[in-house]
This record gives structure tokens, sequence and C-alpha cells, in this order.
């Protein structure tokens, strides 16, 4: 069964078509869906996502996505793949765009996000056949289409020569809107940011300044689309309040920032015995979430 | 003239009754054979024999000498039978009397004099239950022995010294028991007080309920975290042995040879932190003649592996079955021997290659491709042997030592050994009658042992803590297993406490040390 899709036939994706550098041809899995093509958003970033990273993609993105908005990434380890899941937790769209041959799952061990995408109907898309394997060139000729599909493009976390810069690069040069999420000042993956905020991309400081741009372009209506059956967002979940004056103090401080046990009880000055019992209550009630050994007040 | 002179082997930790039959001919060649199954060092004690004879002022005997060490169907190893192969021909030479009821037990010195033996405590152990009254033994290797009541023990000098009592020319003193300094203050053994160490409270609590209750424990964090240097500490916060634990221990390192001259009852618990080269054999024990290995050598202490992950993975699969079972079965085609091995094994490892996976300060280089490879060279099966699991985070020294309060929560390591030592005895008092009517015969001296037939017995859990448990299975997503090890890992908590019941609050804490699976997911 061949899929594939070339330059100028009527499926072929507008904003794709108008680039001078667009692919020949693509080559895809999955129900095509013109209707997918309609209001995408890019969202890139580095592979080597902290754990601030992937909770604002989290958020970001599944809120984004939970309007209607398809997202369009690279399938790589970190905040693609982040990003990916991000949509298809609150029921939204998805697509894949793989820097290797079409029948090639790259990376391999993310066998089953890739069927969750397909699952979920969106699509994987390549421009390239077979079982082509990913070379050097092949990343920023895929991040042309990434960039080239979405009317925005919105740039998580990336280093100083991270490959999501190129993406950027991309939106730039095609005259496309860009956002950067902004990061701690102190952290190696906010490099990329800074200079991307330098150089003019707007400030995505939350889901609506990227939603509002989308609202406020008819060109691209935003259907809403209710997330049907997918798991509500971290923002929508429910939440019970602190039990005791403990917990109250301990959410006090983790809503200032994310800390470890041990910090919490240097600081609260209360035994390492019962603040972590009261931890554990705290994250049973899901009041806070702990991620590599950090709590998270939400 | 044929003598026979008393003496004993050892399998593993069994001994066996061995005469030494010495028989000194007038006629044929001068020739001096030793039969019945003589290892190489049994061999070779011919040589030392006649020298020390020569040496100690006395004439080697220009005649046909023969040797039978029966039964001679047992293989005999050590250098231990030099005295009664000495004495059974200076017996026949001088004409004394071997005394009656007597054992004869050590290796020889070229000048006569008698060295510190391996295994003379097992030795004195064998005499007391076979019915010998008199143990001779080296001088140097007496104090050991002397921890047997009922036997009593002659150090000897050397061979002049012993012919000259058997002569009836000399007396020797019969040993007294002295313990000796070191072997008193578990706290002198660990290289770090735990009041040393600032900052990282919750693995210093984890290592508590660690050492409370017997839990295995693995600790991953980056390089200069300090787990080393925690792992390191932990002797100081462990309880000393009890009468029974000691001699057993005791036992075993008088057989391998780690007791010194003049040794005593070993009270502190083993520490043992052998390099992740450490072979398959060299772990379990082994060898054409089984030896034990490190965890025998660690019975009833700590089994430190730092670096976990770069141990070989076969070499840390055969730690499954003693780390379950508390012994080792070493079945090799001449022998087979069980070794002890009830040990608290205590991991480290670092979370990735680089070692700076969820470091504050520094990057980590590693792709997830790398780290999850890293993750998965130790398997599912091991990783269930630890109750506890802890994370250690980076420390910024100079930051802490301007916190008043990381000072504040400084305890030193006897103040949290008080603190175990109670909970040990709770669980003693608690297992107690449990140690008779357990399935397998095997008595259980810490919540660690518990099966699950003990978990249902001992830790009833009230409606309220049950539901917290429920909550924390769907929410966290525990195993069945996972969710034992929860309540076995309460009731060390509990314990710590004081407290009979195992409340809510028990079980919260306990969550924190739980495997969080998917880490790099």
């Amino acid at each position: 069964m061949h899929t594939v899709i070339t330059k100028g036939q009527k499926e072929y994706p507008a904003l794709l078509q108008e680039l001078g550098d667009a692919p020949k041809q693509l080559y895809y899995k999955g129900t095509w869906n013109p209707k997918l093509f309609e209001s995408c958003l890019a969202v890139v970033g580095t592979r080597r996502m902290t754990s601030y990273g992937r909770r604002v993609t989290e958020e970001l993105v599944g809120e984004i996505a939970s309007q209607g908005i398809t997202i369009v990434s690279g399938f790589m380890y970190g905040i693609d793949a982040t990003a990916h899941k991000a949509a298809l937790r609150v029921g939204g769209k998805t697509i894949a765009v793989m820097p290797c041959g079409i029948d090639m799952i790259h990376p391999a061990d993310q066998a089953d996000l890739y069927k969750e995408v397909l699952d979920s109907g969106g699509l994987v898309i390549s421009e390239y056949e077979g079982n082509f394997k990913p070379l050097l060139w092949t990343y920023p000729k895929r991040n042309r289409i990434v960039a080239g599909l979405s009317q925005a493009t919105l740039v998580m976390e990336a280093g100083e020569k991270s490959g999501s810069l190129i993406t950027a690069n991309f939106a730039k040069k095609y005259k496309r809107k860009l956002f950067a999420v902004p990061g701690p000042l102190t952290s190696s993956v906010s490099v990329g940011i800074m200079q991307l905020i330098r150089e003019g991309a707007s400030v995505a400081t939350g889901a609506k300044d990227v939603l509002d741009f989308y609202r406020s372009n008819s060109e691209f209506p935003l259907r809403f689309i209710p997330p049907a059956g997918g798991s509500p967002t971290r923002l929508q979940e429910i939440q019970s309040s602190p039990s005791s004056a403990l917990e109250e103090k301990i959410l006090e401080q983790l809503r200032r920032e994310p800390l470890e046990s041990d910090q919490l009880a240097r600081m609260l000055e209360v035994g390492i015995a019962q603040l972590g019992a009261a931890l554990s209550t705290m994250q049973l009630s899901g009041i806070i979430t702990e991620e590599s050994g950090k709590y998270h007040a939400h | 003239m044929l003598i026979k002179v008393p003496s004993a082997t050892h399998f593993g930790l069994e001994s066996l009754g061995v005469d030494v039959e010495i028989n000194v001919a007038n006629r044929g060649l001068p020739t001096f054979d030793i039969v019945g199954l003589p290892g190489q060092e049994v061999d070779e004690s011919k040589e030392r024999v006649r020298t020390a004879i020569a040496n100690s002022s006395m004439e080697f005997p220009q005649k046909k000498i023969t040797v039978n060490l029966a039964p001679a169907d047992v293989p005999k190893e050590g250098s231990f039978y030099d005295l009664p192969i000495a004495l059974g021909i200076l017996a026949s030479m001088l004409g004394f009397e071997v005394p009656a009821k007597s054992l004869f037990f050590g290796e020889l010195s070229l000048d006569g004099s008698l060295r510190h033996t391996r295994g003379t405590l097992l030795l004195a152990l064998f005499a007391r239950e076979a019915g010998f009254k008199k143990l001779f033994v080296p001088k140097d290797s007496a104090n050991e022995a002397a921890i047997v009541k009922g036997v009593e023990v002659f150090p000897v000098k050397d061979l002049e010294q012993l012919t000259l009592y058997l002569l009836k020319r000399e007396t020797i003193l019969p040993a007294v028991y002295k313990e000796t300094a070191s072997s008193l203050d578990s706290a002198l053994a660990a290289e770090f007080d735990m009041a040393e160490i600032l900052g990282q409270e919750k693995t210093k609590r984890a290592m508590e309920i660690a050492a409370a209750g017997g839990h295995n424990i693995i600790m991953v964090g980056s390089p200069g975290s300090g787990k080393t240097m925690l792992a390191r500490a932990l002797p100081g916060i462990l309880p000393q042995l009890n009468e029974e634990e000691s001699l057993e221990v005791t036992k075993i390192h008088s057989v391998t040879g780690l007791l010194r001259p003049g040794g005593a009852l070993v009270r502190t618990r083993p520490f043992r932190s052998p390099h992740h080269t450490v072979s398959m054999i060299g772990l379990t024990g082994g060898g054409t003649k089984p030896s034990p290995g490190e965890i025998t050598l660690s019975h009833r202490g700590v089994l430190f592996l730092d670096e976990f992950n770069e141990f070989p993975r076969q070499v840390l699969e055969v730690l499954r079955q003693p780390v379950e079972d508390g012994f080792v079965s070493i079945s090799r085609s001449k022998e087979r021997v069980r070794y002890p091995a009830r040990f608290m094994l205590v991991a480290s490892s670092n979370p990735c290659p680089c070692g700076y996976l969820n470091h504050t300060k520094k990057a980590c280089s590693c792709t997830p491709r790398e780290i999850q490879k890293y993750q998965k060279r130790v398997s599912g099966p091991i990783l269930d042997r630890f109750d506890i699991h802890v994370e250690v985070p980076d420390v910024d020294v100079r930051e802490l030592s301007q916190d008043a309060a990381a000072s504040k929560f400084l305890e030193t390591s006897l103040v949290i050994r008080a603190r175990i030592t109670r909970a040990r005895e709770t669980q003693r008092a608690r297992f107690e009658k449990e140690s008779f009517d357990s399935a397998q015969g095997r008595p259980i001296h810490t919540n660690a042992e518990m099966k699950n037939s003990h978990i249902k017995k001992f830790c009833v859990l009230a409606k309220e803590t049950e539901q917290v448990l429920e909550r924390a299975a769907v929410t966290f997503q525990l195993s069945a297993r996972a969710y034992y090890k929860m309540i076995k890992v309460a009731r060390t908590i509990a314990d710590l406490e004081g407290t009979g019941a195992i409340l809510p609050h028990h079980v919260a804490e306990a969550l924190q040390y739980r495997w969080k699976q998917n880490i790099s997911e």
C-alpha cells in the first residue's frame, strides 16, 4: 500500500505548498485528514528536558491541544515526545514528522507512542520512503516541515546549539509566529530560549498567549473540541486542600519553588520522619507531585 | 611403634574427627610418608615437622615413618596436622604417653614454635561436642578456643615446651578467655560518625530504618553526594551482635583466618565492601575446597556494593537466592557445604552513566537510550530484593555549613544506635516464639526476614491504615510485592517509634522509600 501525497495535489497542506523548498512528496502513516492541517502548532525543544520543561510542556500543550489545535513535533526524546503525549492525553490531535524513511520508527524504543499517535487519528509523515536511515542532514530537513506545517512554533527548552533553534529559524524564514517559553536563567537549556527572546520571539507565559494568537487570526478559526473520553489535564484535576498546619506550611513553600524533602525539613525545621509522612499524604490527596526527588505544588 | 593422636578436619563450618596415626618402624629404609588423601599443605607438613624437630634440640629419627590420616577416604587440607604428626613422632621416640581425651591442632614454624592457626574456634566447638576434655593449640589461637566453655585449652608456645609438659617437667597453665578492647565498641568500627555528615536527612533516616529492620537499601545519587560516606558510617549505628550471632560470626572469621592472633569473640557487625570486579565465586564462596565468599563474611552484618550497576549482571544474579534464604549451598564434585549468609544488602549507584542526571548544577550528558541501558543492567528480580530505595540529592556543602537547621538536625551515631537497638529488641521479642514453628524452622530476627505469613500475623492493619495503603497502591501503582514491602518497612518505623500498632503515618512515611518506577520516563 503506497500512501503518499505529492506537491500540487489538492490534499497537500496549503501552508507547506507556499514554501519554496517544500518537499516534493509526503509519505504518511494513518488516515490523511485535511482538517488536521487547519490549525497547527509546532512544539519543539531539547532532548534533555528538565523536570521544569516537562511540567510546562504538559500544561501548556495539554491546554492548547484541548482547544483543537494540532500539535506538530519531531518525535524525538524529551520535549518532542512529551508534547505528543500531552496532546494525546487530552484527546487532541498530533502529527509526528520523521527524519527517516516512513517505514522506520525512530527512536525505536518509542514504538508505543508511535502506535498511540496513529490510534488517536493522528499522522506520522516523512518526505523519505521505505527504510531510509536518519542522517545528520535529514534532521534539519525534517525541521523545515515541522515549522512549515504550522502557523506558529513554540520553543520550550533549548540549549545553545539545540536543533530546536533550527526549527525556530525556519519559522522566522517562513514568516510564521515564534513563541519562546522562558526558563530559569541558571539552566543550560535556557540559553537558546533567551537568545530567541533577544532576537524578537514572543514570550509565551501561558497557553493563553498562544491561543490568543490563533483566536485573533480569523484565517485559522478555532474549533472547540471538548476532550472526548480523554483524561482531564492537571489543571482541571479536582484538588483537595491541605489538612494540617504542617501541610499548609509545606504547600506555601512549594508554591514558591519545587524543593527536595531535605531542603523542606531544614526550612520548616521539621523532623524528616514527620515531614515524609506529610509529603506522602499530600501526594495521595493529589495536592503535590514528586519528580526526580523534588516536590511540586499544583 | 604405633601412636594415635586425635585431631579434626573442617567442612565448611562443620568439623569431623580425624585420627592421626603415626608408625615409626625400625625396619626399612628411612622415609617419611603421609597417606589418607593429604592435600598439598598436609604433604608439605613433612618438611616443617622434620625441621621443627631438628631445631627444637631433638633429633629427627632416621627410621621408616608412616603417617595415616583416618578416615582415609576424606580429603584433608590445612596446615594444622603439623602438631599431631610431630607429637606422634616425639612420643614414639621419647616414650611419653599421648594424654587421653585430648585434641592437638596447630601449624609449626621451622624453628619449632607454633603459629596462629585458622579454624581453632571450630575445633574447640567440635572438642566439646565430641567429649574431649583438653585442647592443645598454638598460644596465639588459644584465646579464641577459650571462648568455648567446658574444654581446657592449653596454649602451646613451641614443640619443646609441649614435650617438656608431656614429660611432666614443665607446666602449662590453661588459657582464660579475655575480651579484647577492639571487640567491644562498635561505634569505633565506623570510619565516620553520622554527626560528621551535614544534610542528607532523608538518606540518614532511610539508613536508620534499614538498620533497625535489617532491610536491604539502595541509594541512587550523583557522584559526590555522599553515598559512600553514608554507607561507611553505617557500622556505627548498627546494634552489637548478641551472644548467638557473635558466635556465628566468630566461627566464620576463625575459619577464614580473619581473626587476628589473640582474637576474641567478634562483637561488631561485619561490614564488607568488595570492589565491583569481584568474581561470582568471590561473592558466594566456592573453589575446589569450598571456602566462604563475601556474602558469608558479611553474615549478620552489611554487604555494601558500591557502584551497583557496574557489577557484572551474572555476579549480581547469584545474590538472589542467598538474600531470600539467608544461606548459600555450595556443591562441588567432592564436597557440599552450606554457609550462613544473612546480611543486609546496601547498594549505591549513579542515576546514569555520567552520573549527573537530575543534578542541580551540572548537566547530564547522557542520551535517554544510554540511561535506559544503564538502568537495565540490574535485573528486576534483584531490584525487588530492596525494601528501601532512596534518592540521594547533591548537596552544596558551603551552603549547608551556614544553614543553622542543618547542624540542628545532626545526631551522633550513638544516639541513633540506641534507637535502633531498642527497635531490634522489640523485634526479637516478637519473633522469639516464631523461631520454632515457622515453616522452615529457621529463626528470624528482623522485620525484613518476614514472609507473607508473618506479615499477616504480626502486621495487622487498622482499617484507617489499610485505606491509606489501598489508596497508595492505586495512586503509585504498587505491585503486590511492593505492597508487602511497604508494610514491612512501616512495621519497622512503628518499632522505632515504639508503637505496637501500625498507624497511617507509619505507612505514609514508608511510602517515601518505595521504588519509583519509570524514573527516566
